[in-house]
């Protein structure tokens, strides 16, 4: 009989903490074998051209986050967490199925949130060690030892630091940070040795505003007109004053701003900053 | 008009009566007769253009290391045989005799004179060989046409990984790998370069274009290791004499339900000097070191 799945039967558990709020889930890999190719060819063989990977895209409601006894060195956002240099290990289960993987490693990390909306965060991770159908970690670890606490933030609840907002109105913003992953790969082996966190990360922050007096800039490198920043976006539980996440970046270069009006929408201004962090 | 394409342009090599056809990625072949004008005093122009050297051609191409034939007795492809046995040949008063190419439908009798394989993670293995011709008595260097000719079918089961071609992912060369003592530091290879020259003198006479005979001279190798420990005690005269195999190898093959691994190709290497030692770096990498040893024969 054909059957079909469904996301109460979904869950995906990461280093043995559940990920709740999950929005959607895509993983996959794609085959490094090639055909063997030569003059005079009478047959086709295959042979494995490059290091095998797989992906992981993940979308997720802020929904939850760890306890506060996690502050401190920690983002209490979990996926947060694997911007730096720690990898992670998980289990998708759908159905009565799994699909394991090791030694994933975060690339990018991107947090957005609009008017009406609850903030969502977004990434995507390259997957070093195993991945698929089997036994890769044992019983103990593949049930998930911690459940995030359910802490909701809103667009009513956060605040963002910078000057235009006293007179323009934020109407929603992105945080997107890459964390470049260099894996060193020896002979003999199909794993890398080592996966290095590459350096500079690369953080960029997105604002749209419904505007009143929002001066553009001139494009040229006009001295006084090259805007650097220092930006905080700080994330509150709804209707409360518990800080839950904070993004916060200095010296931010604004890289663009565009323009756009309608004639059915008010006039709007999209601005980029973008800043580079060594580690 | 001769219109070949590639998948009839083999490349075979016959060495005694046993023969391979590689997996060539590319082949040239060259042929060339060496003329030089003449002038005279009291002549405008040249007085025409004379043969100044016999003449002689090259092939050389690359191909896929194909490690699973067996030739007199050597593990590997028939070229890694033809230069063991060339550069070890002390005994029979270094006369040789070149080896019968064939590509394309052309054909000749040749000498190997360069023969090199790279070896890096997790990448297939590709070697190249490159073979003078110089003719011999009445023959030429070349004969024979352009016309297709068609590989030989090895296995009829189509769709299949192909066990036999070296493979970074399974070559094992940590006997290469720089190990530095107190505080003890070993290297992880990440790959390595193996090339061999070969050197021939062949020996001609008046009254005839080709050489009558041709005599083998000598051979150098060298492989260059990529690792992560530099080694800044380079010794000035190279330490010891010593020996070793760089074995190349590839993927397992399914065996009595089992993954096995058929032995890999060997390189023997005697009395290797450690000549050089770098270190280099560049952007979004780790600094890669490199060691080079040398060899002769």
């Amino acid at each position: 009989m054909l059957g079909r799945i469904r996301r109460e039967a979904e869950k995906i558990t990461i280093n043995r903490t559940g990920i709740l709020g999950v929005q959607s889930i895509s993983t996959q890999y794609e085959s490094v074998a090639r055909p063997l190719d030569s003059l005079g060819i009478t047959e086709i063989q295959y042979a494995p051209q490059g290091a095998q990977t797989a992906s992981l895209q993940l979308n997720t409601l802020l929904t939850n986050t760890l306890g506060a006894g996690y502050g401190g060195s920690y983002s209490l956002d979990v996926m947060q967490n694997f911007t730096g240099d720690i990898p992670f290990s998980g289990i998708i289960d759908y159905g009565t199925e799994k699909i394991y993987f090791s030694q994933g490693y975060m690339e990018t990390y991107s947090v957005s949130c609009g008017i009406g909306e609850i903030p969502q965060t977004s990434t995507t991770s390259a997957i070093y060690g195993d991945f698929g159908t089997g036994v890769l970690f044992s019983e103990y670890a593949q049930d998930p030892g911690l459940i995030p606490s359910l802490n909701i933030p809103s667009y009513s609840s956060m605040e963002v630091n910078l000057d235009e907002f006293t007179t323009n109105r934020m109407t929603s913003f992105s945080v997107d940070i890459a964390t470049p992953r260099v894996p060193i790969y020896t002979l003999n082996a199909d794993k890398p040795d080592k996966v290095i966190a590459g350096t500079p990360i690369e953080v960029n922050v997105n604002f749209s505003l419904d505007i009143d007096d929002y001066e553009i800039k001139n494009m040229r490198f006009v001295p006084e007109q090259t805007v650097f920043r220092d930006t905080t976006i700080t994330l509150k539980k709804n209707n409360s004053d518990v800080e839950l996440l904070r993004y916060s970046f200095d010296n931010m270069l604004l890289t663009s701003e565009s323009f756009r009006a309608g004639v059915d929408s008010n006039a709007a201004i999209n601005f980029n900053l973008r800043s580079f962090i060594l580690r | 008009m001769a219109t070949v394409f590639y998948d009839k342009a083999v490349v075979e090599v016959r060495l005694g009566d046993q023969k391979e056809q590689l997996l060539a990625s590319d082949c040239s072949l060259n042929y060339a007769g060496a003329r030089q004008p003449l002038y005279a005093i009291g002549t405008k122009g040249s007085l025409g253009q004379f043969p100044s050297a016999a003449r002689a051609g090259d092939v050389s191409f690359s191909f896929l290391t194909s490690i699973t034939g067996n030739f007199f007795g050597y593990k590997g492809n028939i070229i890694n045989t033809l230069a063991s046995g060339i550069k070890n040949n002390v005994t029979n008063g270094s006369e040789t005799s070149g080896v019968e190419i064939k590509f394309a439908g052309v054909s000749g009798s040749g000498f190997l004179t360069s023969y090199g394989l790279g070896v890096a993670a997790n990448s297939i293995s590709s070697s190249n060989a490159s073979f003078t011709f110089f003719g011999s008595g009445d023959q030429l260097p070349f004969s024979g046409r352009l016309a297709p000719v068609d590989g030989m079918v090895i296995d009829e089961v189509e769709g299949k990984l192909s066990t036999g071609i070296a493979h970074g992912r399974y070559t094992n060369l940590d006997n290469f790998a720089t190990v530095l003592g107190t505080p003890t530091d070993t290297a992880n290879v990440f790959g390595a370069e193996y090339s061999l020259s070969l050197n021939y003198n062949p020996i001609y006479k008046v009254g005839q274009e080709f050489p009558t005979t041709c005599l083998y001279t000598n051979a150098q190798e060298s492989v260059t290791i990529t690792e992560d420990v530099f080694n800044s005690g380079l010794p000035f005269d190279g330490l010891a004499n010593q020996d070793v195999i760089l074995t190349v190898s590839g993927l397992p093959v399914e065996a009595f339900g089992e993954e096995l691994h058929l032995p890999g190709m060997e390189i023997g290497i005697s009395g290797y000097k450690v000549v050089s030692t770098s270190m280099s770096a560049g952007l979004d990498d780790i600094v890669r070191t490199q060691k080079a040893i040398t060899a002769a024969y």
